[in-house]
């Protein structure tokens, strides 16, 4: 009896964990029991490339050879492909092609969640019991999320409207009332103003968190589909979220054409 | 719904946004000052002493969402040289005068005034009324204090400027001068959306929208100003300042606490921001919880190139219901495009008169 438990408990750990099943670890507690989520982070994927993955290929600035070109990445979409409508998946490819142009990445406009999570810059995680506040650097897009009865947003916005709620070592956040003018990536993928977006922030290991987001959006999807990666603590002594005011670095693209010609 | 892209300017989808706080008060209605009429001290008057509300690790609780909106000026009016306090009787004259020009606003919309960010450049006639938006200074809740300036002191103004830093910029707005418009760098920094004086440090008033949220996490205290979606990570767990070579339009802020005060140290400025041509800014600001709804926000600026001596400035911050609301300034910025395409029509038809 005694050798048959012993037996079962090393078969248990053995085993690897499936994907449904709640992770073991527990991450330390903030003073009134919550896990601990505060820290910098990052993701270390090429989602902010193509949610689906991709193959290497050339950049679209051929001076900027190898420097910017697109790197090769697995996707973090379960199951591989997005389920656009069938209309909405020619838009994507519309937007696809003009990325250049079209993308709100480059313009440097407010990201939208969840695309600010895997932008490949940090975010700082500020928690506190009632309101948690989460800051990008890139942009310095910022959040608020509310941890308290939730409420409802008064107007749509680039940042959209956060409700958080804790199931046992989850962060969980409903987000509404963003605009349509975000995109998930620089493929082109893109959602209407009925978006809806639930996050879940899973502590793993001390320095590692695992990041979902499901994603609904019945104008532009034929059902919700979920994205998965893990976030990794940014451990460098002194680290530090920096400023990255990208508006400057958009101003000739936005404003060189209305710039006054040179007389000489 | 409202989409922020389709209004026409940024200021107006940052209206729009406004109009939904519900905590603006009823139009005319100012609140009164007598709650708040005593320039704020740490510890109340009448010798009662008082523990500041803590968070779960022990630090005073600075949480909330708060406005540093004020009528008091950053420099003393000259008419005023001197006095330093409001008397109370004084305080409540101001106060019934503010209402009074709320009123006049409200009934007649405000006076054309220069929006262009030029100094000099002659005031508009476009229509454009804070007070319809419930923008207006006067229509949200007031940090009144007795005090005649932020700045402190007899003099209550920012001290002369050394010679060298006079020269300096002198040199800079002789070669700014009928530039203006040339391209979006010669711009204001607001008008660009890049940042704004009020984020500092220090946190000074805004025309409208003079809201901050403050959250304490582990090791950091963040400040987040709603004009225009700034945020100061500020660690207070003894990491020092970003190495020296890094310079950012809002300096490096690093915390500690002293007692029931925060203190903000904040260095690496550009040479841009919040006080231009300062090019070794200094900041040290305080924060202490003065009650509830109060925190006395003290600061020290100092730049030994800059001016000839430091100087000092406070101000009372009180709390406000509701929340920070997005304030997506670059995602809209028609003026700076409108401003300069108006720059080149008007050299074009410059040029086609001359060529008559």
């Amino acid at each position: 009896m005694i050798a048959g438990v012993a037996v079962l408990c090393v078969l248990s750990l053995a085993a690897p964990p499936s994907a449904a099943q709640a992770p073991a670890y527990r991450a330390p507690r903030t003073a009134n029991g919550k896990p601990e989520l505060s820290g910098i982070w990052q993701a270390l994927n090429t989602a902010d490339w193509d949610l689906e993955g991709q193959a290497a290929a050339a950049g679209p600035v051929p001076s900027l050879g190898a420097v910017f070109a697109k790197p090769p990445g697995l996707g973090v979409v379960e199951g591989g492909e997005i389920p656009y409508l069938p209309a909405m998946a020619a838009k994507k490819k519309e937007n696809q092609a003009n990325w250049v142009k079209l993308d709100p990445e480059v313009k440097c406009y407010l990201p939208g969640v969840p695309r600010a999570t895997y932008l490949p810059y940090p975010f700082q995680i500020v928690q506190s019991q009632n309101t948690i506040l989460i800051s990008y650097e890139y942009a310095g897009a910022v959040r608020i999320i509310n941890m308290g009865a939730p409420t409802k947003a008064p107007a749509d916005s680039w940042m959209g409207w956060s409700n958080g709620h804790w199931e046992g070592e989850t962060l969980v956040v409903d987000v509404t009332s963003q605009n349509e003018d975000t995109w998930f990536d620089r493929s082109g993928n893109f959602h209407s103003d009925a978006l809806h977006v639930v996050e879940r922030y899973t502590p793993r290991s001390a320095d590692t968190l695992n990041y979902e987001a499901t994603i609904e959006d019945p104008k532009i999807f034929s059902r919700p589909w979920k994205i998965s990666m893990p976030l990794y603590r940014r451990v460098e002594k002194n680290v530090r979220l920096l400023e990255y005011k990208c508006p400057e670095f958009a101003e000739e693209l936005l404003y060189g054409p209305l710039r006054k010609k040179s007389s000489n | 719904m409202i989409r922020r892209s389709l209004v026409s300017t940024t200021t107006l989808a940052a209206m729009i946004a406004v109009l939904l706080i519900a905590q603006a008060p009823a139009a005319g209605q100012v609140q009164s000052p007598a709650t708040k009429a005593a320039p704020v001290k740490p510890t109340p008057a009448g010798g009662k002493s008082w523990t500041p509300p803590r968070t779960p690790d022990g630090k005073p609780d600075l949480q909330g969402v708060w406005t540093n909106n004020t009528v008091t000026p950053l420099e003393r009016p000259k008419e005023l040289a001197g006095k330093e306090f409001y008397t109370e009787a004084e305080l409540r004259a101001l106060a019934k005068q503010e209402r009074e020009r709320l009123a006049q606003v409200e009934d007649e919309g405000q006076p054309p005034a220069n929006h262009s960010g030029v100094e000099g450049a002659p005031a508009d006639d476009v229509h454009y009324d804070f007070s319809q938006f419930g923008l207006d200074r006067g229509q949200a809740k007031l940090a009144w204090n007795r005090r005649t300036s932020i700045i402190v002191g007899p003099q209550g103004t920012v001290p002369p400027l050394t010679p060298d830093a006079r020269k300096r910029l002198a040199e800079i707005r002789a070669k700014a001068k009928g530039h203006e418009f040339d391209g979006p760098e010669n711009l204001p920094l607001g008008a660009r959306c890049l940042a704004r004086p009020n984020v500092g440090p220090p946190l000074l008033p805004s025309a409208y929208n003079s809201n901050l949220q403050i959250v304490q996490g582990a090791g950091y205290v963040a400040i987040e100003t709603e004009m225009i979606h700034d945020v100061r990570t500020i660690p207070t767990d003894g990491r020092p300042h970003i190495p020296e070579s890094i310079h950012q339009w809002y300096g490096d802020s690093v915390g500690h606490w002293e007692d029931n005060t925060l203190v903000i140290d904040t260095t690496n400025f550009t040479e841009l921001t919040p006080f231009k041509g300062a090019q070794n800014l200094h900041v040290i600001e305080r924060l202490t919880l003065a009650d509830e709804d109060t925190i006395l926000y003290q600061f020290t600026v100092e730049d030994p190139g800059m001016w000839t001596k430091p100087w000092s400035g406070e101000l009372p911050i009180t709390k406000i219901d509701g929340q920070l609301y997005e304030y997506a300034c670059h995602e809209a910025n028609s003026p700076l495009a409108n401003t300069l395409r108006g720059a080149r029509v008007a050299e074009e038809r410059a040029a086609n008169k001359s060529a008559k």
